[in-house]
């Protein structure tokens, strides 16, 4: 359990990382808190020539809402529409698991992502991944991943040819795939101030610090008479790679949420999605899992009391 | 007997059990108990300060890993991908071409520098022998086993190297599951037995069948346990330093059995002058006495081939691959039962999954003796017992090792008596307890129960736990939907190994090759006078320098903090014997006894010297403080109870301290009185006083496989969710009998850790093997292994009964509980299943499982 030899670099700044990439293709891998790569490294089931460490690249751990600069912060183009829009937060790539976990900002604007944040493995872990790293990685269990996808998140990737914006709807293709290119470096993650939803993550796993054999991130906004006015909901675990599970969303959208609504809408969580099967869980058990989750997160926003928001003076 | 409810023992409790006292009659005559010269001091039965925590805690303390010697190679192993495969051709020309590679150890240097292990007690019912080697020389017989080795200038280098050797397999069809092993048309693991099942035998006690024709109704079961280990924080770790100028090897190992590693060393290699140190050990729990030795070889083969220190340690995946694993066993049990829920037999048929290796076919089988009756009274039982090789991980001692699972097979029958009846368990087991006015009690296999009050601890546990209220609680929360469950479990555990046990099931073996169990311990007034301890045991992180530390103390009245316990273990240093082992909840009996025995003798010298010097009788003087004074007047006899010897401030008593006495003993011929051998410095070896009758087998097979029993009622209250199967641990209660506590804080330590072990087992923590024979618990995630966030809170409460046969009343306390929370976890979780019917047979209880279990009562 020692990694195969590699080269390893901690570029300064970001170019420097890029031509790093470039340089050495296929051969590189970007480490960005190593709780992933560092075990499969040592499993030897990654062997990368060279590691580009992004720790030293200054900006990258930050945590701020639209036009509120940060000290150290360089400011970067937000794309049009979404400035229009609604207020949106800023979420470096080498921002740490428990800065999200502590992070008043997003407590308030975007409970979501502490939520899911503080259920990912242990506070050691938590002490050092990064939500850049997780949503990199592209674990099919990664939690931060149903989060981003239930938040509608919009990834910002910087390549050799400038920068792109890239939807959480199209960013996970597959099995520890992503639409980054090898050359590529996700290096923020814009979200939603969340205004009037409730949110709730859930998972089930066979140990508090384990990986997710199902789980669920929430967003929801209710409208009059406790209905479902709008939701989004990504699920974790069950399958390639995490997904919306819009057929869920669609059996809601303006329906009363009483139980037994939820739990008929959440029966097809997982239908006409490949289960994954492992030692585990079986496929059955996943799916199964998968329905009963889906259904007690949209409960849980459902009946959580604190809807994400700005406070005044924030 | 008088149970002390829910406070620790003093050293004064124990006195009061042999001295004056008339209430009781004590088993034997002679005493090497605690007699006029009992400790005087009172730091045994207080949590005093850790003498390993410190370091530990510091990072101080002294592991394999940590040793570097000067021109130190790493070792790596190569372990074979296959099941099941015969090794075909083997080309290492390309690892030795690597930078920085020194050498290879082929399976033919293997065989032709080393002789193969010797069987040994672990396969005891072996007939027929077969040659095993240190690593595979022909077949593999499971993912994982040993096939060569590497020695490079670094653990890298070394790792590097392994993906260049070129081993050549013909595999062949793995054998995974033993219905399949034991198929007329199954490959065989070893052509030569002729079969896959190396071993079938029976105990039988009382008149099972009459038991049977007696019997008002016959209860059935099948019951299963599965495999698990515990995966301790240190994998195995070895330093070989061969110096072939003088045939010498000194080894470096995180064992927990000296004698292990010495026979295999010795035997293996023709070396006599073989030296063995243990440091400290990160966790041993059985995993680190049997397969370890292997390595140890082959790591000193490496050492002998290269002429340099050679360092191996083991990786995670390589641990969880072929560090062995407890046996995966299935019974078929009927219970012969009267109405009012007297259990008159037991006929039990056993199937043991023993995995790919002979040298511990029998372990899991022969350690049921251990508890074979439980607690119960029970007259008539037979155990019948077959061992399968199959393409897995061997498997090796741990915690408790078949005990566990006679427990299992106890408990879940009293279950089904109770339900078959409609009683209580409570009230099932009541009625089958050993009355505590039945101590000592002879179990029909010939083990002594040294002390018990079982039915009183059900009592008290039952009263803490509130078991009334939970049974009207579990009531309300069925009408909306909710699954409460309480689990119930009564366990004996034995202490204190007998090497003759094993010989019960085998009438073919004569002789006796051991019996009983030797371990010493030696201790020096130092001529600062500093007092220093030398167990004759390693120490795997039980604070064994803590306890024996306060043992001694007091003996010689001394505070714990002034005495030095000598660390590491060093054979060549250490005055140890056949019990000179962490295992067999040896440690509280041997090495208990035999410091205990040395502080006694080495107080005589210290009082002989002394008396002389300061021209007093003996008799008259006291030790305290590090000193010898005479005996102030007026003082009443010591009853142990505090400090009551201070000299009177009025007149000053003529003192003489340690470090004066030092002085004289080690360089003052003019003062030591005539005849006094200088020096002051005794060593004992301890046996057990007690172990006849039945220390070995007589004609009806009846033997002491082990000398003391404490005990304990386990109580699990879980609630579960039906619908994703999911079991959280609401309370777990143990009520513990373990004889005198010498350290509360220590015992409990022990408590904790084994209760959240065999809480983890039931609740998921397996090792899975695919229909391949390729196991798919690599990693401890996978494993499942609970983590503090897991792990309930777990009360304890004592209600200590001192054994009539220890030095200070103390029993065992190391596998505990380990062996009943297995089936309580299994007791609670059928309970809160009962609307749907549910009855657990098998572990581990994961969602999963528990889902299934409700899905196919459902259908």
């Amino acid at each position: 359990m020692i990694p195969a030899a590699f080269e390893y670099s901690a570029p300064a700044s970001l170019d420097e990382a890029l031509a790093l990439l470039s340089a050495h293709g296929d051969e590189a891998k970007v480490l960005a808190g190593g709780q992933s790569l560092l075990p499969l490294m040592k499993l030897r089931l990654a062997t990368p020539g060279h590691l580009v460490d992004l720790t030293r690249i200054p900006g990258l751990n930050r945590i701020e809402q639209d036009g509120v600069p940060s000290a150290g912060d360089q400011r970067i183009p937000v794309p049009v529409a979404s400035r229009l829009q609604r207020p949106m937060l800023s979420i470096g790539a080498l921002t740490l698991y428990c800065q999200i976990e502590e992070s008043t900002l997003l407590r308030q604007a975007c409970p979501l992502l502490p939520q899911t944040a503080s259920a990912v493995a242990d506070v050691q872990v938590r002490n050092r991944g990064t939500i850049g790293g997780s949503l990199a990685h592209a674990d099919p269990a990664g939690d931060m991943a149903a989060a981003a996808l239930a938040l509608d998140a919009t990834l910002r990737a910087v390549g050799p040819s400038g920068e792109r914006w890239i939807p959480a709807a199209e960013f996970f293709t597959g099995f520890f795939t992503t639409a980054l290119a090898p050359d590529e470096i996700l290096v923020e993650m814009r979200v939603p101030v969340l205004e009037g939803w409730t949110t709730t993550y859930r998972k089930a796993a066979p140990r508090a610090s384990g990986f997710a054999i199902a789980g669920v991130a929430v967003c929801l906004r209710k409208g009059p008479d406790e209905t479902c006015q709008e939701i989004r909901i990504g699920v974790t675990g069950v399958t390639e790679r995490p997904f919306r599970a819009h057929a869920v969303e669609d059996a809601l959208r303006g329906k009363p949420l009483v139980a037994s609504v939820i739990e008929e809408a959440a029966e097809a969580v997982a239908e006409g999605v490949w289960i994954a099967e492992d030692v585990r869980a079986s496929a059955a058990y996943r799916a199964h899992l998968a329905r009963i989750y889906a259904s007690r997160a949209i409960q849980g926003a459902r009946d959580a009391d604190t809807p994400g928001g700005l406070s005044t003076g924030l | 007997m008088v149970p002390l409810n829910g406070t620790y023992l003093h050293a004064r409790v124990a006195p009061r059990a042999v001295g004056t006292s008339k209430t009781r009659q004590r088993t034997r005559g002679e005493s090497p108990v605690i007699s006029a010269e009992r400790p005087q001091g009172t730091s045994v039965g207080k949590s005093v300060r850790s003498h390993e925590a410190p370091r530990h805690a510091s990072g101080r303390g002294h592991f394999v890993d940590d040793y570097r010697l000067p021109g130190m190679l790493h070792a790596a192993v190569l372990r074979s991908p296959h099941p099941h495969a015969r090794i075909v051709g083997f080309d290492v020309t390309e690892a030795l071409g690597l930078p920085g590679m020194v050498a290879v150890l082929t399976p033919d240097d293997v065989r032709s520098m080393s002789r193969p292990f010797a069987p040994g007690r672990y396969a005891a019912g072996l007939r027929t022998p077969v040659p095993e080697y240190a690593s595979a020389v022909d077949k593999v017989r499971y993912v994982g086993e040993p096939v060569a080795a590497v020695a490079a200038r670094d653990a890298a280098t070394a790792e590097d190297a392994l993906d260049r050797i070129v081993v050549e397999y013909e595999p062949l069809p793995p054998v995974v599951g033993t219905s399949e092993a034991m198929r007329r048309d199954a490959p065989l693991l070893y052509e030569e037995l002729g079969t896959n099942v190396p071993w079938r035998g029976a105990v039988s006690y009382g008149d099972v069948d009459a038991a049977f024709r007696e019997a008002e109704l016959v209860v059935r079961d099948r019951l299963k346990m599965h495999r698990y280990s515990s995966v301790p924080l240190e994998t195995f770790a070895c330093i070989a330093s061969a110096d072939p100028t003088n045939a010498t090897l000194t080894v470096w190992v995180n064992a927990q059995v000296p004698d292990v590693i010495d026979d295999a060393l010795r035997e293996g290699l023709g070396l006599r002058d073989v030296r063995i140190i243990i440091p400290d050990i990160g966790g041993g729990f059985g995993q680190k006495i049997h397969l370890i030795r292997k390595y140890v070889l082959i790591t000193a083969l490496l050492s002998l081939k290269t002429s340099r220190p050679v360092k191996w340690v083991e990786d995670r995946s390589g641990h969880m691959m072929a560090g062995g694993h407890a046996c995966a066993q299935e019974w078929d049990v009927e219970a012969a039962v009267q109405r009012d829920g007297t259990v008159l037999g037991l006929r039990v048929r056993e199937t043991d999954d023993v995995g790919g290796s002979i040298s511990t076919l029998t372990i899991h089988f022969t350690n049921k003796l251990n508890n074979l009756f439980n607690t119960y009274t029970t007259q008539h039982l037979s155990l019948e017992g077959s061992s399968v090789v199959t393409n897995k991980c061997p498997v090796v001692p741990n915690r408790g090792i078949g005990k566990p699972g006679m427990c299992f097979v106890w408990e879940r029958t009293m279950d089904r008596v109770a339900q078959t009846l409609g009683m209580s368990p409570v009230e099932v087991r009541t009625v089958n307890l050993i009355p505590s006015d039945q101590f000592p009690y002879q179990t029909p296999n010939g083990n002594i129960y040294d002390s018990g009050d079982y039915a009183g601890m059900l009592r008290r546990a039952m009263e803490r736990i509130g078991y009334e209220e939970l049974r009207e609680e579990q009531a309300r929360l069925r009408e909306q939907g909710r699954c409460l469950g309480v689990g119930l479990a009564v366990a004996v555990e034995p202490g204190g190994r007998n090497a003759a046990r094993d010989l019960a099931l085998f009438p073919g073996i004569k002789g006796v090759s051991g019996s009983g169990g030797v371990n010493g311990a030696t201790i020096r007034l130092e001529r600062s006078g500093m007092v220093t301890l030398l167990l004759g045991s390693p120490n795997c992180g039980q604070s064994h320098e803590t306890t024996t530390s306060q043992i001694v103390g007091d003996v010689l009245g001394l505070s714990p903090d002034r005495i030095s316990v000598i660390s590491p273990f060093d054979s060549e240093v250490a005055p140890w014997g056949s019990a000179a082992a962490n295992s067999g909840n040896n440690f509280h009996l041997y090495d208990i006894g035999a410091a205990h025995d040395a502080a006694r003798k080495l107080r005589e010298r210290i009082l002989t010297l002394a008396g002389h010097l300061l021209n007093t009788d003996p008799e008259d003087l006291v030790l305290e403080d590090g000193a010898v004074s005479r005996r102030s007047r007026g003082t009443p006899d010591q009853d142990g109870v505090g400090p009551s010897h201070a000299p009177s401030p009025h007149s000053p008593t003529p003192r003489l301290t340690f470090a004066e006495l030092g002085r004289v003993a080690y360089g003052n011929q003019a003062l030591l009185p005539k005849g006094f051998e200088p020096g002051l410095q005794e060593t004992s070896y301890y046996t057990f006083p007690h172990a006849e009758p039945f220390v070995v087998p007589d004609e009806q097979g009846r033997v002491r496989a082990q000398f003391t029993f404490s005990a304990a009622v386990h109580i699990a209250v879980v609630e579960v969710d039906p619908a994703t199967g999911e079991v959280e641990v609401q309370r777990y209660l143990i009520v513990s009998d373990n004889g005198t506590i010498i350290n509360p804080s220590v015992v409990d330590g022990q408590i904790y850790g084994s209760a959240a072990h065999g809480i983890s087992v039931a609740l998921g923590e397996a090792f899975v093997y695919d229909e391949d024979g390729r196991l798919l618990t690599l990693t401890l995630t996978d494993y499942g292994k609970s983590t503090a966030l897991e792990t309930p809170r777990i009360e304890v409460e004592h209600r200590p009964m001192p054994s009539p046969f220890t030095t200070l009343g103390q029993k065992a306390a190391g596998e505990g509980a380990a062996i009943p929370s297995p089936a309580a976890i299994a007791s609670a979780v059928e309970d809160a299943l009962q609307p749907f019917g549910v009855r657990v047979r098998e572990l581990p209880l994961t969602p999963e499982a528990i889902w299934r279990l409700i899905g196919s009562s459902a259908r």
